[in-house]
C-alpha cells in the first residue's frame, strides 16, 4: 500500500495532466463532429489502437527497468505470420495462436539473453533484431496476405458485445489490470523498479538482476505476440509480414507520454493506458479534421518530444530548482547531489584492492 | 613501470586495427564465394554497380559515424535524405537551368537545418537521441508528405546533366562514388587530425571526463548532428540523381542501411571508437553481400534478415572487446593505485 501511495504522489500530477488533456481534446473533437460524443463512437475510439496499447504495456516494463526494446513491432509481425502459416497448414486456430505467442516470447527471450546475460546495450541489440525479425517475418510469409481465419476466432480482436461494446477494449482493460497488479503489487514489479532506478544498488541488495531483465524482455515479446495474434489479426482480419510497420512511434509515445521515465525507475500502467486513450482520441480528432496520416505523425512526434521535455522539467523541479542553461538536471547530477548530501556511495574497486 | 603503462593504448590500437582487418578478410571471403557461385560477379560492370550502391550509404554514413562516436544515434537520416531528395528533384524540375552546385548547396542547407533541430533536442533539451530522432524521423517524413502533396517527380522532368551524375564514370568510377570518396576523405581527416574531431572521441569515451577537461561537449554533439544532417542533405541530392523518380516515401528505412554499415564497420555503439575507413568498409561489405544475393537470385527478404543479424553480431563483438578492454584498464588502475599506496606507506 505504501508503494502505491508513493507512486500516487509521484505520478498524481502527471496523470491529472493527461486526464485534462483527454477532456480538452474531446471538447475539440466534439466541435469537429456532432457524432463524436455518441456512446458508440466513444466506446469504439480506442479499438484501432488496442494492439498498440498492449505492446506499450510490455514495453513499459522494459523502459521502467532502464532498457529499451524497439524490436517489438517486428516481433508482432513474426508472431502474426507464424500463426498464419500454421493455420494455413491446417493446425487448430487456437493451438496456432498459442504457438504464435510462444514464438513471440522466444524472440523476446533472444533480446533478453543478449541484454541481460551478455550485458549488451539494449538499444543496439533491439535495433539489430528490429531488422532481423522483420526479415524473418518476410522469409516466413513472403509478400502475401492470409485472411482465411474462422469468424469465431476473429471476435477476440474485432468483435462486439451487443453491437456496441468492443471485445478488444475488454481485452485491453483486463490485461491492464493484470499487468498493473504485476508491476505495482508483486515482488517482481518492485524488482523492475529497483533495477531501473539503480542497477548496481539492486545487485548489491540481492535482486536477481539478470533473471528479472531477461523476464522483462520475454514479457515484452509475449505482449507483442498477444497484440499481434489476437488483436491485430482480429481487428484487421488478415495477417501480413509488414504488420505493425510504422507503429513504433505510437507505441513509444504511449509509453513516454504515460509518464514512464525514459531513464528507468518510474512509471505506471494506468499512465500508459491514459496516454493511449489520448493518442487514440487525437488521431481520431485529426481524422475528423481530415488530416492525412503522415501529417498526424508530425503532431504525435511533437507530442512525444513535448512529453520528455516536460518530464525533464518536472524532475528538475523536484530535484530542487531549474538550472536555466540546461533546462533540467540529468540523473547523474542528481546522484552527485545525493552524494554531496551524505548518501553513502559504493566503495570502488580501487579502494578495496588498495586497502 | 613506464613500459607497462604503454600496454593499454597499444592493445586498444591493435583491437581497432584487428576490427578493420577482420572486415577486409570477411570481404575477401565473400568475394571468393560469390565469384565461384555467380558468373558475372567479377565483372567491371558489376563493381561499378556496387560502387554506386555504396556511394550514398558512405556519404550519409560519415555523418552517422560522427554522431555514434559521441554515444548518440541519428535515426532520422532516412527521412532527411527523402525530404531533400524530393526538394532537389522538385527545384530542378521547375528550374531546369539552375546550376547543380547551387542545388546541392540548397539540399545541404536544408539538411543543416534539420540536423540542428536534432542536435538541439538531444544536447539542449536532453532528450535521449534514440527517442528524439525517432520523433523527428516521423516529423520529417510528415513534412515530406506535406511538401510533395502526393506528387511525384519523374526522370523526364529532370535535366540530363543532373542524371549524368549517376550515369557517368570518370576514370572508371561512377561520379557518385567520387563524391562519396571526397566526403569520406574529408570526414576521415577531420576525425583523425582536427581537434574538433578528437573531441568527439573524448565525449564518446567518457562524457563526464570530457566535460571536466573543458571540452564544450554540448556544442560538439550539436555539431555532430548538424554534420549528419548536412551529409544527409548531400545524400538526398545524390539520391535524386540515382533514383530520379522521387516521391514522399523515397529512402524509407534507409537509416537501417546506414546504421548497419556504420556498426558493422566497427564504429562502437558505446561511443568513443571507430573510424571512417571502417564505416566505408562496412558499407562495401553490406553492399557486396546484397549484390551477391541479387546475382544468386536469393529473396530480398533474406537480405533484410542477414543485415539485422549482422548488426547483432557486430554489436556482440564490440561489447565483448569493450568489456575486456575495460577489465584490463580497471586492473591496471588498481595496480597503479596499489603501488602508490605501498610507496606512501613505505
Amino acid at each position: 500500500m505504501t508503494s502505491r501511495q508513493l507512486l500516487g504522489r509521484l505520478l498524481g500530477r502527471w496523470e491529472t495532466l493527461l486526464l485534462v488533456a483527454i477532456v480538452g481534446v474531446g471538447a475539440w473533437s466534439a466541435t469537429l463532429s456532432p457524432f463524436f460524443l455518441h456512446r458508440a463512437n466513444l466506446l469504439d475510439l480506442v479499438t484501432p489502437y488496442v494492439f498498440i496499447g498492449l505492446i506499450a504495456f510490455g514495453l513499459a516494463f522494459v523502459v521502467i527497468a532502464g532498457e529499451i526494446d524497439i524490436s517489438v513491432v517486428s516481433t508482432l509481425a513474426v508472431s502474426v505470420v507464424s500463426f498464419a502459416q500454421l493455420v494455413q497448414a491446417g493446425v487448430n486456430v487456437w493451438l496456432a495462436a498459442l504457438a504464435g505467442l510462444g514464438v513471440a516470447t522466444a524472440l523476446g527471450l533472444g533480446n533478453g539473453l543478449l541484454v541481460g546475460v551478455l550485458n549488451l546495450p539494449s538499444l543496439a541489440v533491439t535495433l539489430g533484431t528490429l531488422a532481423a525479425y522483420q526479415g524473418l517475418a518476410f522469409v516466413i510469409l513472403s509478400g502475401e496476405g492470409v485472411s482465411s481465419f474462422p469468424a469465431g476466432y476473429l471476435r477476440v480482436g474485432g468483435g462486439y458485445i451487443g453491437n456496441e461494446l468492443p471485445i478488444p477494449l475488454l481485452v485491453l482493460l483486463g490485461l491492464a489490470v493484470v499487468l498493473g497488479l504485476l508491476l505495482h503489487a508483486t515482488r517482481f514489479g518492485r524488482y523492475v523498479f529497483t533495477i531501473g532506478a539503480n542497477r548496481e544498488a539492486a545487485r548489491f541488495s540481492g535482486v536477481p538482476v539478470a533473471r528479472v531483465r531477461v523476464t522483462v524482455f520475454c514479457l515484452s515479446g509475449l505482449m507483442a505476440g498477444i497484440a499481434g495474434v489476437f488483436v491485430y489479426v482480429g481487428y484487421f482480419g488478415s495477417a501480413r509480414a509488414d504488420a505493425g510497420q510504422g507503429q513504433l512511434l505510437d507505441v513509444v509515445t504511449a509509453v513516454v507520454l504515460g509518464g514512464v521515465d525514459i531513464f528507468g525507475g518510474v512509471g505506471s500502467i494506468a499512465g500508459v493506458l491514459l496516454a493511449l486513450v489520448l493518442v487514440a482520441e487525437l488521431r481520431n480528432g485529426m481524422q475528423l479534421a481530415n488530416l492525412p496520416g503522415d501529417l498526424q505523425n508530425i503532431v504525435i512526434g511533437g507530442l512525444l518530444l513535448a512529453a520528455i521535455v516536460s518530464g525533464n522539467l518536472i524532475r528538475a523541479a523536484q530535484a530542487g530548482g531549474l538550472r536555466i542553461p540546461g533546462l533540467g538536471l540529468r540523473r547523474k547530477e542528481v546522484i552527485a547531489a545525493d552524494a554531496e548530501a551524505g548518501v553513502p556511495v559504493n566503495p570502488t574497486v580501487e579502494t578495496r584492492q588498495g586497502g | 613501470m613506464t613500459g607497462r603503462r604503454r600496454v593499454t593504448p597499444h592493445g586498444l590500437a591493435a583491437a581497432l586495427r584487428l576490427r578493420e582487418t577482420g572486415i577486409v578478410i570477411a570481404l575477401a571471403a565473400v568475394c571468393v564465394f560469390f565469384s565461384i557461385r555467380a558468373t558475372n560477379f567479377l565483372t567491371l560492370d558489376n563493381w561499378q554497380d556496387i560502387a554506386k550502391e555504396v556511394a550514398i550509404v558512405v556519404a550519409v554514413g560519415v555523418g552517422e559515424t560522427m554522431v555514434v562516436l559521441t554515444r548518440n544515434i541519428d535515426l532520422s537520416v532516412g527521412s532527411m535524405v527523402g525530404l531533400t531528395a524530393y526538394l532537389t528533384a522538385d527545384t530542378l524540375a521547375q528550374h531546369n537551368g539552375a546550376p547543380l552546385a547551387l542545388i546541392a548547396l540548397l539540399a545541404v542547407g536544408v539538411g543543416i537545418g534539420l540536423g540542428l533541430v536534432n542536435g538541439l533536442l538531444v544536447a539542449v533539451a536532453r532528450i535521449p537521441a534514440i527517442i528524439a530522432t525517432l520523433a523527428t524521423l516521423a516529423i520529417y517524413r510528415g513534412i515530406a508528405f506535406e511538401v510533395t502533396g502526393g506528387q511525384r517527380i519523374a526522370a523526364f522532368q529532370l535535366p540530363d546533366r543532373f542524371l549524368e551524375l549517376a550515369a557517368s564514370k570518370p576514370a572508371g568510377l561512377p561520379t557518385l562514388a567520387w563524391i562519396a570518396l571526397g566526403v569520406a576523405l574529408a570526414g576521415g581527416v577531420a576525425l583523425r587530425l582536427a581537434p574538433w574531431g578528437r573531441d568527439l572521441y573524448a565525449i564518446g569515451s567518457n562524457p563526464e571526463a570530457a566535460r571536466l577537461a573543458g571540452i564544450p561537449a554540448r556544442r560538439r554533439v550539436i555539431a555532430a548532428f548538424v554534420v549528419s544532417g548536412a551529409l544527409s542533405g548531400l545524400g538526398g541530392f545524390m539520391w535524386a540523381a540515382r533514383f530520379p523518380t522521387v516521391d514522399a516515401v523515397a529512402a524509407t528505412d534507409f537509416e537501417l542501411a546506414v546504421i548497419t554499415a556504420v556498426v558493422i564497420g566497427g564504429v562502437n555503439v558505446f561511443g568513443g571508437s571507430g573510424t571512417v575507413l571502417g564505416a566505408v568498409l562496412g558499407a562495401v561489405l553490406v553492399a557486396t553481400i546484397a549484390n551477391g544475393f541479387t546475382l544468386l537470385r536469393l529473396s530480398e527478404f533474406w537480405k533484410i534478415f542477414f543485415n539485422g543479424l549482422a548488426i547483432v553480431v557486430a554489436v556482440t563483438i564490440d561489447a565483448l572487446v569493450t568489456q575486456r578492454l575495460q577489465e584490463a584498464l580497471r586492473r591496471r588502475r588498481a595496480e597503479v593505485l596499489a603501488a602508490r599506496h605501498q610507496e606512501a606507506e613505505a
